[in-house]
């Protein structure tokens, strides 16, 4: 969950908190492009009696732009609906789920898939599957013996070659928040602080929690403006702009009939995320919900934050004398613009470019001409590997590594040769990995769940002992 | 649990699984989807939301949509209801 509870009213409202978005040419079908957007952030396995699912009051989208204007060109909404089956016991599940139809899981979830197609003043819709099913939670050994084969039944063909799922994954994000939110450190730094401590490897904050997935793979074709593969890395049509939403209606009201809260109104954003931890680091306190709420073609009123980032300026006086460079840095930094904004044109990196036009717009940004790498480097283009991010972002990248690192000057270079960063800059880091449940090699790519029987609860630590 | 009082609690349980599907959510997919905008007046609630009283100006909600109105009469009515100077 790069971006979990990120803003204070969306953190209130898990169910429509968006937590990662990955976009990336799928190594083991190259022809298609896999979309990913993540939401309701840190589920314990062990939860019942009623555990997580979608919202049916929620819209959730996965937008594609790809003329130029950072508006959605396409868009691939998501609607679902619960069902009860029987009203009369407390149980998600009287027995063993056997199958994803299976009548002893007592409240399945199904969705509707829409493609909205915007080209000029005409808007298409399509529904491209409706009944769809999600597969259960892994409640545990007993009631989801099988857990990958319910999560296969959930993997579903769509007409003109896509695929489609959508339910509890496992969360591949790795970072230490613990460390990270308490004063912006860094365990295998600790030394280093101001508040020193003796140094540790890093704590995996997401460990053993999962998260809901809706993943589609669409043939690469299907979302370019040409509707062709592109001819090259330097194809200005091979690179899209994809980021997530969700959104409820504008009103809501309490309907004692229902016992429940019936949505009112159009439909209205109130969440995005494209590129990780945007709107949790660099977006300030006191905006971040305004952000939630707006488009991204309209993210030049935040470019000030990206050209001169606040944790830029926090990790000198966090580390003394550790990035004294850094530091002494005045100029505005148009390599995290480029980065994040624009994306980077051709010319910076030698036969790379995933430039998607001059307006800013935090988008991710993927150049479907770049092919997936046989041995992704988690650490993506900035150690080589042009199939990584910032080009899209696989379930695999090290983000927060990466940003950790352009953030403390590494990137600098690419726009300002003068520049030498900090020996620190390098070697900045976390000190986590995903150790979580193991990534699939085929989609939807995402670990299969932490079962609720099998998790075993984390530790508390009382008072202010330093550790 | 005796073997005998594990099977009537499973039995129990699953008694009513036979009875069909119960639709929890019906309220909230009618009209509901923004693929199919349903139009004002297609059921359910209907929200008024008044943001600007002096402008005498009124958003209606209902199903998917909305619709503005000028009225400074019935705003004023609305106002004088709800208790509200």
């Amino acid at each position: 969950m790069s971006s979990h509870r990120e803003a204070p009213e969306i953190s209130k409202d898990p169910v429509a908190d968006g937590t990662d978005v990955y976009a990336f040419v799928s190594p083991d079908k190259p022809s298609t492009v896999t979309l990913i957007a993540n939401f309701i952030p840190l589920q314990k396995p062990d939860s019942g009696p009623n555990f997580f699912e979608f919202g049916d009051d929620v819209l959730y989208e996965i937008h594609v732009a790809n003329s130029g204007r950072a508006t959605p060109d396409i868009s691939y909404q998501f609607r679902f609906s619960t069902r009860i089956r029987n009203p009369r016991t407390f149980l998600y599940n009287t027995g063993p789920i056997q199958n994803i139809g299976d009548v002893a899981w007592n409240r399945p979830q199904t969705y509707t898939v829409t493609q909205v197609a915007r080209r000029g003043r005409q808007t298409t819709r399509k529904v491209l599957g409706t009944n769809l099913p999600c597969p259960p939670v892994n409640v545990g050994v007993r009631s989801t013996p099988d857990y990958p084969a319910l999560a296969r039944q959930a993997v579903r063909f769509l007409p003109g070659g896509k695929r489609v799922f959508a339910g509890q994954r496992a969360d591949a994000f790795h970072v230490d928040l613990g460390s990270i939110f308490d004063l912006g450190a860094l365990r295998p730094f600790n030394e280093a602080h101001l508040i020193n401590m003796p140094e540790m490897n890093g704590r995996n904050s997401t460990q053993s929690f999962n998260v809901h997935s809706i993943a589609l793979q669409v043939p690469i074709e299907q979302l370019t403006r040409t509707g062709r593969r592109p001819s090259g890395v330097g194809d200005p049509a091979a690179t899209i702009g994809v980021w997530a939403t969700a959104s409820r209606q504008k009103s809501r009201v309490l309907d004692r009939k229902q016992a429940r809260y019936v949505g009112v109104g159009p439909w209205k954003q109130v969440s995005r995320l494209a590129n990780p931890l945007f709107n949790e680091v660099i977006v300030p306190m006191a905006e971040k919900d305004r952000w939630n709420i707006r488009p991204p073609s309209g993210d030049r009123q935040y470019q000030r934050y990206v050209y001169r980032p606040e944790l830029a300026a926090l990790l000198p006086q966090l580390y003394p004398g550790v990035f004294p460079r850094l530091a002494a840095y005045r100029k505005e930094r148009a390599d995290l613009h480029a980065i994040l904004l624009t994306g980077i044109p051709a010319g910076v990196v030698d036969g790379f470019q995933n430039f998607t036009g001059p307006t800013p717009a935090d988008m991710l940004r993927l150049n479907v001409a770049v092919p997936p790498t046989a041995e992704p480097n988690p650490l993506g283009l900035v150690a080589g590997d042009a199939a990584g991010f910032p080009n899209g972002r696989r379930v695999g990248d090290d983000v927060v590594t990466v940003e950790l690192r352009a953030v403390a000057g590494l990137t600098i270079p690419l726009v300002d040769p003068s520049f030498t960063p900090d020996d620190a800059a390098a070697a900045v880091q976390d000190g986590t990995s995903n150790t979580n449940a193991p990534l699939l090699a085929n989609f939807p790519y995402l670990g299969h769940p932490g079962g609720g029987y099998q998790t075993e609860p984390g530790t508390t630590s009382v008072g202010s002992e330093r550790r | 649990m005796s073997e005998t009082s594990r099977r009537g609690f499973i039995a129990v349980a699953g008694a009513g699984a036979a009875a069909g599907a119960v639709a929890a959510t019906a309220g909230a997919a009618a009209g509901a989807d923004p693929a199919h905008g349903g139009g004002l007046g297609g059921g359910g609630p209907v929200m008024v939301y008044i943001e600007d009283p002096a402008a005498g100006r009124l958003t209606v909600m209902s199903g998917d949509d909305e619709v503005d109105v000028t009225d400074k009469d019935l705003v004023g009515r609305i106002l004088r209801a709800a208790g509200v100077r």
